[in-house]
């Protein structure tokens, strides 16, 4: 997090709905080196998803707007650059694969089309050569028979194949940058670790940086070098997977680990976060956390800022690290 | 696709008998006697007899049915009790030009339909959607012989511009032909515009929200491709259904603006055979329409199956 020049600088970022009193993604920071893996972590609605979409310049035609923040990305802004300037981005230096391999492929075209028009929008080649490109990256993504499933329309293949046709698509302009928007949630288990498997080998072959955002701390302990994770629109802690993972400093990222079924364990039942995420129109002003944490005292009325404990981690706590919080202090969350 | 073309007309044949039956019974229930009418003012019983004789009306319904039905598959849909001339002939010669009037207020009414529509639901919510919308609304509000007496008055008799009426084959004149019948058509196509610019805008509307104008989006394609070749081309599918029946409602119901334009067309041709109790041009014409519906339908299936990749495979 020390490096001079990263690759992705997004610092501020700020996303509200009009009209509502606090912003959904509150001052997000963090930075991305080339090559790295980051994977953005939290639950459903906690803003990951909105913050890679901002990032991609795809909330147009929504009621959010971008508030506030810069995302520099190889001496562009991604949040205020020109719309044009944008276009000629996305999926070519910046791309992005999503959540549902299902719907996210355009039922109407055959894939060979939809990946050869991915290169086409940004390079002057001849469509012979775009095919040929797009073949090519079928076989790069493992698809069987590569050559033949050119011309094969998105029903016809499963849902791990499709999703390597996204893959194969993003990749085809060899982006610098990856986002994946929860890319194996939809998919069957076995077929997760394939997928995973496959974007950790090719983001080694070509050195694509990738922003991964997941809800599976499975995935991060699979696939990150830092972590980022999210709390509400906000970020809570952030680190080297290492020291997430080892060291969590943060009572929701400590709530995270602990209610990760274990195989080795005889944990019984296992363990949950009470109480629920704030609703996006009524988010506290203070730690957005509070309400659930058991550490929580009158001081969380106040926002904490995401605070540096040791290089490249950082938390968003009043109270961290945790082991000074005297035992006796902790108070029952009521559920 | 040959196989379901095959499968497709298969499948109508019961259709259209079903249509037949019901054309010619509903016929015989109405009430009134052609022959009285053709009998003329004194209703002389023997001529009356003499021409209930010839007509076979003294046969009993299924005979007459099974008579008229065996000779309409030999393409002898009877004679014309008014004008003795052959209804397949009547209608082979007013058919064109109602499918010429069809045709070009479909035309019409896709060049501005369809882009309103794509533009309105791309716009959604700004004042480019309202006036499309309020301009739509006009459209099917206004009614047509309204819109053809407002035509004919300003183009044709204040301007000069382009004929109030008649008709021209177009294999005569093409382009005088076209000229003649373009006002008509535009009164017919204004309405139909309206609707087809409302589905195109919900159709549009539901696209533009999916994940692969995402996906699109994400890929740096320009807008324009973006609309057309990932949005409109999924929504077409539902449009071209309401493409498909409009055209048969046209064929059938040009009436108003064909009399307004006095076109001499099939929608005179109804109403005419109508008023005389014409019964064999009526089932003529009925059958003739009902055929028109279940080939647009087929069509619109066939047209779907190229719209939708998906469909192909069943």
């Amino acid at each position: 997090m020390t490096d001079p020049s990263p690759l992705l600088d997004v610092r501020g970022l700020s996303i509200r709905v009009a009209g509502t009193a606090e912003p959904l993604v509150d001052n997000v920071s963090f930075t991305l080196n080339a090559g790295e893996t980051l994977c953005i972590v939290g639950e459903s609605g906690c803003g990951k998803s909105l913050t890679a979409l901002a990032l991609m310049g795809l909330l147009e035609g929504t009621p959010l707007r971008v508030e506030r923040g810069s995302a520099m990305f190889q001496g562009i802004d991604l949040l205020s650059a020109a719309p044009d300037v944008l276009r000629g981005l996305r999926g070519d230096r910046a791309a992005m694969i999503f959540q549902e391999p299902m719907t996210s492929l355009n039922p109407a075209l055959r894939i060979g089309e939809q990946i050869a028009e991915a290169v086409r929008a940004h390079r002057d080649i001849p469509r012979d050569a775009a095919r040929a490109r797009a073949a090519e990256m079928l076989q790069r993504v493992r698809i069987p028979a590569a050559g033949k499933r050119l011309d094969e329309y998105p029903h016809q293949l499963s849902g791990g194949m499709r999703q390597r046709v996204m893959i194969a698509m993003a990749l085809a302009n060899d982006p610098a940058l990856l986002i994946a928007d929860e890319p194996t949630t939809a998919l069957d288990v076995t077929i997760q670790a394939q997928i995973l498997d496959l974007m950790r080998n090719l983001g080694a072959e070509t050195g694509t940086a990738q922003i991964m955002i997941t809800h599976d701390l499975g995935v991060v302990a699979e696939m990150a070098d830092k972590v980022a994770v999210m709390y509400a629109g906000r970020i809570v802690e952030a680190g080297t997977t290492a020291q997430v993972f080892d060291d969590p400093q943060h009572p929701y990222t400590l709530g995270l680990m602990s209610s990760m079924p274990s195989l080795a364990g005889d944990q019984g039942r296992l363990v949950t976060i009470p109480g629920s995420v704030p609703s996006p129109d009524d988010m506290p002003r203070g730690c957005r956390f509070a309400a659930r944490c058991p550490f929580a005292t009158a001081q969380c009325e106040a926002p904490p800022p995401l605070a540096p404990r040791g290089t490249g981690h950082a938390v968003a706590c009043w109270h961290a690290p945790l082991e000074d919080f005297a035992v006796g202090q902790r108070r029952e969350v009521p559920a | 696709m040959l196989a379901f073309l095959g499968r497709r007309i298969l499948i109508a044949i019961p259709t259209v008998f079903l249509i037949s039956v019901f054309v010619f019974t509903l016929q015989h229930l109405l009430p009134g006697d052609p022959i009285l009418v053709m009998a003329g003012e004194e209703r002389d019983p023997e001529i009356i007899a003499a021409l209930r004789e010839k007509y076979r009306m003294n046969d009993p319904i299924t005979v007459q049915y099974l008579a008229w039905a065996g000779n309409a598959l030999q393409g002898d849909l009877g004679i014309s009790l008014r004008t003795q001339q052959p209804v397949l002939e009547l209608i082979a010669e007013k058919l064109p030009v109602t499918i010429q009037l069809a045709v070009m207020a479909l035309i019409i009414a896709i060049l501005i339909g369809i882009p309103a529509g794509v533009l309105s639901a791309y716009k959604k919510g700004t004042w480019i959607d309202w006036l499309a919308n309020i301009i739509a609304l006009s459209g099917l509000s206004v009614p047509n012989f309204w819109l053809g007496i407002m035509l004919i008055l300003l183009v044709s008799v204040r301007l000069g511009w382009l004929p109030a009426s008649g008709y021209l084959p177009l294999s005569e004149d093409p382009l005088q032909s076209i000229r003649v019948m373009v006002m008509p058509a535009f009164v017919l196509g204004t309405a139909l515009a309206a609707t087809l610019m409302r589905h195109t805008r919900s159709a549009m509307l539901s696209v533009l929200k999916s994940d692969y104008v995402r996906t699109a989006r994400a890929k740096g394609l320009r807008e324009g491709v973006v609309l057309v070749k990932h949005a409109l081309r999924n929504a077409l599918v539902p449009v071209v259904t309401v493409i498909t029946l409009l055209f048969g409602e046209l064929l059938a119901g040009a009436v108003l603006t064909e009399q307004i334009f006095t076109i001499p067309g099939f929608g005179k041709l109804v109403v005419d055979a109508v008023f005389n109790r014409d019964y064999a041009v009526v089932q003529g014409i009925v059958l003739c329409t009902g055929i028109a519906f279940i080939a647009m339908n087929i069509l619109a299936d066939a047209a779907y199956r190229v719209l939708n990749p998906r469909m192909s495979d069943q």
